[in-house]
């Protein structure tokens, strides 16, 4: 019963095929990005986060491991580009009690790799690559460690680099898990 | 091609149609001690027959393999 | 850690439990005594129907999945005549946890330790070098089985006392709560199977299973998501909103929505919809139910706290379960509706973006019962108010108690069976 998987899209992790690195990367710049897209989030900063992420974004927190079809099971987050903005709506009310106040946070990226292209809806190859994080949430209920893998994809408009594509797969993901309320 | 696996957390067996002979076989293969065996039509058939009670004799594990 | 706040001994003749526990106030102490929460699981969750899971987690033939049923790990399992099956994951040679996977299809689990198998209705079927034991079959073991194990439109419940009330008799008139979500179905049937959302939740069970028809929280505590979506839940619970809070009996309680939703009479207007955006259902439910399809359209999904653990959340089902005096786990998932497939999509999308641990939803709600549960550890006032409504109370046609949209009566209602069980006798 449930939903039948066949009737769906493919699932976005493997949709299509892992290409070649599209050409035009360098992965200095493109560390520098996740480090910024992680101190954006790690300050609250909501504004500047949202600014990073395309029209198509997707940002996907699965359980049970890599998860299983996103459209037919539950994940901790499932956003696309307008659910991230109902998101932050909800938090910048201040009102967001699950994150009002806010975490205190800092996290470290590491072993980041290039991992290939993937084909996007306007015909073009985002760039695909993963990284482990460790971050350190404190808030009243305790300090609370995360840590993961998260798969990004990355888009040129010009110079700028934004956001398509990230899917957080963390650890602990098997088991019961605190509240999220921040942005991993 | 790698050949397609049964498995649970109790037990893996790969699973692969033998043409080596003169009728095909079933060859599988307990990928935990590399044991393998090969059950031919007539043996396959005699397996869906077997009563459900016979078979569960088969699983206690003093049964052949942890004998004695 | 834990601050325990006694209140005034007890006075002869009455019992510990009538002294906690009045008709307008509960004591502190019962949200943060280690003593009463063992207390706890020896009469409510070692004896009482629990939910645990649904038969549509175990679809097949000797599927299994684990489950939690207070503190115990226990392994729902199908057999392979259908019958479920709830064990206890333990061995009975020296107490292994048998079963590692989160889920499975095994007609009999080995133990991993010395080989002991079990057929998975829990039955030792074998033991390795049987001459240590004098041969095959000489051990009267196996592993532990919850006792009685009953399903209630697929919903399994587990007791783990040997006799006592049946599952119906315990249900009583929430089990027509539990009908009428699965008459949302065409083919009358639901199932759990999209998976479920684990919230880690430091805090007392009860502040959960109390705050779950507390109609008077959502519009502080979900003000920020209502006001950000313009969702019309929140007038549902306001002042002057028609919908009712029920006390079921059994310490079982709801929200009752449908005098609200039957003054709009909008067929789906409950999971913000229109028939027109759904249009295979509502012709399905057409199909299977005639003309009463459109009031069941109209009145929607029940809004259900099933002593002391189901709560049904309209689309969303719940299972709660204690950890610890101070700690629970609440799982979460999505309802699916057999024969709705327009429907089943939406709804997986919409609990993700209300529940668990990063629900717009749920998160805050938990947020809130971890404060609760920081907040009692206060010395004072000892006492939590649950008098709200108390003077407006009144009894429906069917002899329940009911009150305003806002007032405290599920939580009355609560502590009432809750108090009867604490206070029985073995
Ligand atoms: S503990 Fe399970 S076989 Fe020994
Ligand atoms: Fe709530």
């Amino acid at each position: 019963m449930g939903i039948d998987t066949a009737t769906l899209p493919e699932r976005p992790d493997v949709a299509g095929e892992l290409l070649a690195i599209p050409a035009g990367w360098d992965v200095r710049e493109v560390e520098q990005f996740l480090y910024k897209e992680a101190r954006l989030a790690d300050e609250n900063d909501y504004d500047g986060w949202e600014a990073l992420w395309t029209d198509d974004a997707l940002y996907w927190v699965p359980v049970d491991g890599e998860g299983d079809h996103p459209l037919a099971t539950v994940s901790v987050i499932y956003d696309n580009r307008n659910r991230i903005s109902t998101r932050l709506k909800q938090v910048r009310t201040g009102k967001r009690y699950a994150q009002a106040p806010p975490s205190n946070l800092r996290r470290i990226i590491g072993n980041v790799e290039l991992l290939g292209g993937r084909g996007n809806r306007d015909g073009g190859v985002d760039l695909e690559l993963g990284a482990n994080f460790v971050a350190i949430e404190s808030r009243p209920r305790g300090n609370e460690l995360w840590g993961g893998r998260t798969t990004y994809r990355l888009r040129k408009f010009g110079d700028e680099i934004r956001l398509v594509y990230k899917k957080v797969v963390l650890v602990d993901n098997e088991r019961a898990l605190p509240t999220l309320g921040f942005l991993i | 091609m790698t050949d397609p696996v049964v498995e649970s957390e109790f037990a893996s067996v790969s699973v692969r149609l033998d043409t080596d002979g003169n009728s095909v076989r079933l060859r599988l293969e307990d990928l935990r001690t590399g044991r393998v065996r090969h059950l031919d039509a007539l043996e396959l058939e005699t397996i869906i027959w077997l009563d459900d009670g016979r078979l569960t004799q088969l699983l206690d594990p003093s049964h052949e393999r942890w004998r004695g | 850690m834990t601050a325990v706040v006694q209140p005034a001994p007890v006075a002869t003749g009455q019992s510990r439990y009538s002294q906690l526990i009045r008709p307008d106030q509960v004591h502190g102490s019962l949200y943060t005594d280690p003593t009463i929460f063992a207390e706890e699981l020896q009469k409510i969750w070692h004896k009482t129907w629990v939910f645990v899971g649904h038969e549509s987690e175990v679809p097949q033939p000797n599927d299994y999945v684990r489950k939690q049923l207070a503190t115990q790990d226990v392994i729902m399992t199908r057999d392979r005549d259908g019958e479920v099956h709830l064990l206890i994951n333990r061995c009975a040679h020296r107490g292994l946890q048998v079963c590692d996977d989160a889920s499975g299809n095994s007609s009999s689990f080995r133990c991993p330790y010395h080989g002991w198998t079990y057929r998975n209705t829990g039955e030792l079927l074998g033991y390795p070098y049987n001459k240590g034991y004098g041969g095959k079959n000489k051990l009267e073991l196996g592993m532990g089985k919850v006792p009685r194990v009953a399903s209630y439109q697929g919903f399994v419940f587990g007791s783990l006392a040997a006799d006592g009330p049946s599952l119906e008799e315990h249900l009583g008139a929430a089990a027509g709560e539990i009908d009428r979500l699965v008459g949302l179905s065409p083919e009358g049937e639901v199932s759990l199977d999209a998976g479920w959302l684990r919230h880690r939740t430091r805090s007392n069970w009860k502040f959960l299973a109390e705050n779950e028809t507390d109609g008077y929280h959502p519009q502080f505590v979900h003000g920020s998501i209502f006001g950000v979506t313009g969702s019309p839940i929140g007038a549902l619970y306001s002042d002057s909103s028609t919908a009712v809070t029920r006390n079921l009996g059994n310490g079982h309680s709801e929200n009752d929505l449908r005098p609200e939703f039957r003054n709009f009479a909008e067929p789906l207007r409950w999971f913000g919809t229109t028939p027109d955006r759904v249009p295979q259902y509502v012709a399905a439910m057409q199909e299977s139910y005639g003309d009463d399809a459109e009031r069941r359209l109209i009145e929607g999904a029940p809004h259900v706290m099933i002593f002391p653990n189901l709560f049904i959340a309209e689309i969303q089902v719940f299972n709660i379960q204690p950890v610890a005096v101070g700690e629970c786990v609440q799982y979460a998932t999505a309802v699916q509706l057999a024969g709705a497939p327009e429907m089943n999509k939406r709804m997986v999308s919409q609990s993700i973006g209300s529940v668990g641990p990063a629900g717009m939803l749920l998160a805050d709600d938990t947020e809130m019962y971890e404060r609760n549960q920081r907040g009692v550890q206060m010395l004072d006032p000892e006492w939590l108010d649950v008098r709200r409504g108390l003077q407006r109370e009144s009894i429906d046609e069917n002899g329940f108690t009911i009150g305003a949209a806002t007032d405290e009566t599920g939580m009355r209602g609560f502590w009432q069976h809750y108090r009867t069980l604490m206070e029985a006798e073995d």
